[in-house]
């Protein structure tokens, strides 16, 4: 007996909430459909009437949690089409901010996922840590979600001596408790056993669906845009890409710890290094016509910007793949041969928004037609009484 | 191999078939080929040097003719391929048989451009609505966005 179960459409918290209907036999998923467009906004469109400063603030609102991503991708290639360059202490501060959001964002996921295997105290802790990150952000910028930090031609606002002296001194704080927390999830085997073996990608198959980001690295696929094509001061900075091999949400969760790990020492990098002088230059208004290709390796993956100019002050073409929508593909291919109560996780294993969405499914039983509507709390009951009888890697060790 | 050898073989591997081939800043090529040649030239690429990763597709309205941008990615550049199709006979052939994650971003140009895509796998909507009238394609320059007149139950008092 088959059963069809619609999921979403409706997480209010995502920039894209998502229809995802599963075909079920038993409680095995053997298809995944997907529908997007339920908070399709229109941005293409509206930045073809709005300035290029104006659109630096449309883009920043793209997303809640990379809002940051958004705007400088388009500003790296705004600048290009003006043919300037900011300086380099904007440049710093400027992806000093980019460093803190993938921070807080692979926390927020952190916490995400083990709130979604059942593991609510580390849950607690990761978000406790978080809020050092939030606190700087809102030294640094003003705000805590949309920073509105970047200009064309550089940053709004510096850094003085004080907040240097703030910053490395949450970093040494948070690098000593993100390592504690750490070590506790490593030894805890219900939690381990709970993310190996679930929603598997194989390397072949995040190659072929263009994953991005996290979930093509934990595949073994070592693309990171900071790597493969520098911008700003990342061609100077020594950093590693972090990669796993378990090609499951295991791996998806080493690699964000890895890089989270990585980010403090860019961090301290460039807090070390920051250069003196302004932080941004007068930039022109209108660039000549011609098309510029910006991409940014935002804490979901790859964020690429294609604008095109016509000569005036306004765009004749803005074109913005977030890098959700570069994983959804391999997201159906992850839920295939899964089971029911895996999808939280898979989900969560995907996209940090969803933790804020309550989030509803009907069960729609093939035979009768009758549905019965569960919340997502029940969906994480169902979530943890299969994982009593799971015939998961039960032997699975934390690979670091 | 950097992104100055990866011009030299795309140059080389194509010739013809390029018809326009330019190298405008480091790490950015542009390459320009005839629709009918796309998916030839997409397995050519994807074999040679290693093009596996489609980023986005974005389409561009020209007036008398669409423009469509392929941007690509391999470990050294990006990669972006355009071709152009009347607007009176708006096809183009998928590439998803050389590269099946590009499905998503083809389907979102067959609703946003009104392009009709030939060999797509899967051809249904993705972004506008079921109710969405028909003809209706929103990023095409002609199409202006109308707010529907407000209707107030029992009208404004």
């Amino acid at each position: 007996m088959k059963y069809s179960v619609p999921i979403g459409p409706q997480h209010p918290a995502l920039k894209e909430p998502i229809s995802l209907r599963m075909t079920l036999d038993g409680e095995v998923i053997q298809d995944a459909d997907i529908r997007l467009g339920y908070n399709h906004r229109g941005v293409e469109k509206v930045a073809e009437g709005k300035t290029y400063l104006q659109n630096i603030y449309l883009t920043e609102r793209i997303c809640g949690i990379c809002s940051h991503s958004h705007s400088t991708c388009f500003v790296q290639g705004v600048e290009k089409l003006l043919e300037v360059e900011p300086p380099r202490r904007g440049v710093f501060i400027r992806y000093l901010v980019s460093e803190l959001e993938r921070v807080h964002s692979h926390l927020l996921w952190l916490g995400v996922a083990a709130h979604e295997a059942g593991f609510d105290s580390l849950f607690m802790y990761v978000w406790r840590d978080r809020e050092l990150i939030m606190d700087l952000l809102e030294m640094i910028s003003g705000n805590r979600v949309h920073y509105a930090i970047n200009t064309l031609g550089g940053v709004r606002r510096d850094l003085d001596e004080g907040q240097v002296k703030k910053i490395l001194d949450s970093l040494a704080l948070l690098r000593k408790q993100s390592e504690y927390y750490l070590n506790i999830g490593a030894h805890e085997p219900s939690f381990v056993g709970r993310l190996a073996g679930v929603g598997l990608l194989t390397k072949e198959q995040a190659v072929d669906l263009c994953a991005v980001g996290p979930t093509a690295r934990a595949s073994d696929v070592p693309i990171d845009v900071r790597k493969d094509d520098p911008y700003g001061m990342y061609g100077e900075t020594p950093f590693e890409v972090c990669t796993a091999d378990t090609c499951d949400v295991l791996g998806r969760t080493v690699v964000r710890i890895k890089e989270v790990l990585v980010s403090y020492d860019i961090i301290e990098h460039l807090m070390r290094n920051l250069p003196a002088g302004p932080v941004a230059i007068r930039t022109p208004r209108r660039p000549k016509p011609g098309e510029a290709v910006a991409r940014y390796e935002a804490p979901r993956g790859e964020n690429i910007h294609y604008i095109k100019s016509n000569g005036t002050d306004k765009p004749e073409r803005l074109k913005v793949r977030a890098p959700t929508l570069g994983n959804y593909a391999a997201t159906v291919e992850m839920l295939k041969s899964g089971f029911l109560a895996d999808i939280p996780l898979i989900f969560a294993a995907i996209d940090p928004c969803i933790c804020c969405a309550e989030r509803t499914a009907t069960l729609v039983d093939a035979r009768t037609g009758e549905e019965k509507t569960v919340n997502f709390s029940t969906l994480r009951a169902l979530a943890r009484e299969r994982w009593k009888n799971a015939p998961l890697k039960k032997d699975a060790v934390w690979p670091f | 191999m950097n992104d100055a050898d990866v011009f030299e073989r795309i140059r080389s591997l194509l010739g013809e078939k390029a018809l326009e081939l330019t190298h405008p800043a480091p790490r950015r090529i542009f390459l320009k080929v005839d629709p009918k040649d796309l998916t030839a030239a997409m397995a050519v690429l994807r074999k040679e040097l290693g093009f596996t990763f489609v980023s986005t597709i974005s389409g561009v309205d020209l007036g008398e003719s669409f423009e469509i941008l392929y941007h690509m990615a391999n470990e050294v550049t990006n990669l972006n391929v355009r071709t152009q199709v009347p607007r009176s006979h708006p096809h183009v052939d998928s590439i998803c048989s050389v590269i099946p994650g590009a499905i998503l971003y083809e389907r979102e140009i067959q609703e946003m451009f009104g392009l009709v895509v030939d060999n797509i796998p899967d051809g249904r909507r993705l972004l506008l609505s079921d109710d969405w009238p028909e003809g209706q394609y929103p990023m095409r320059k002609d199409w202006v966005h109308q707010r529907p007149e407000e209707k107030i139950p029992g009208g404004k008092s």
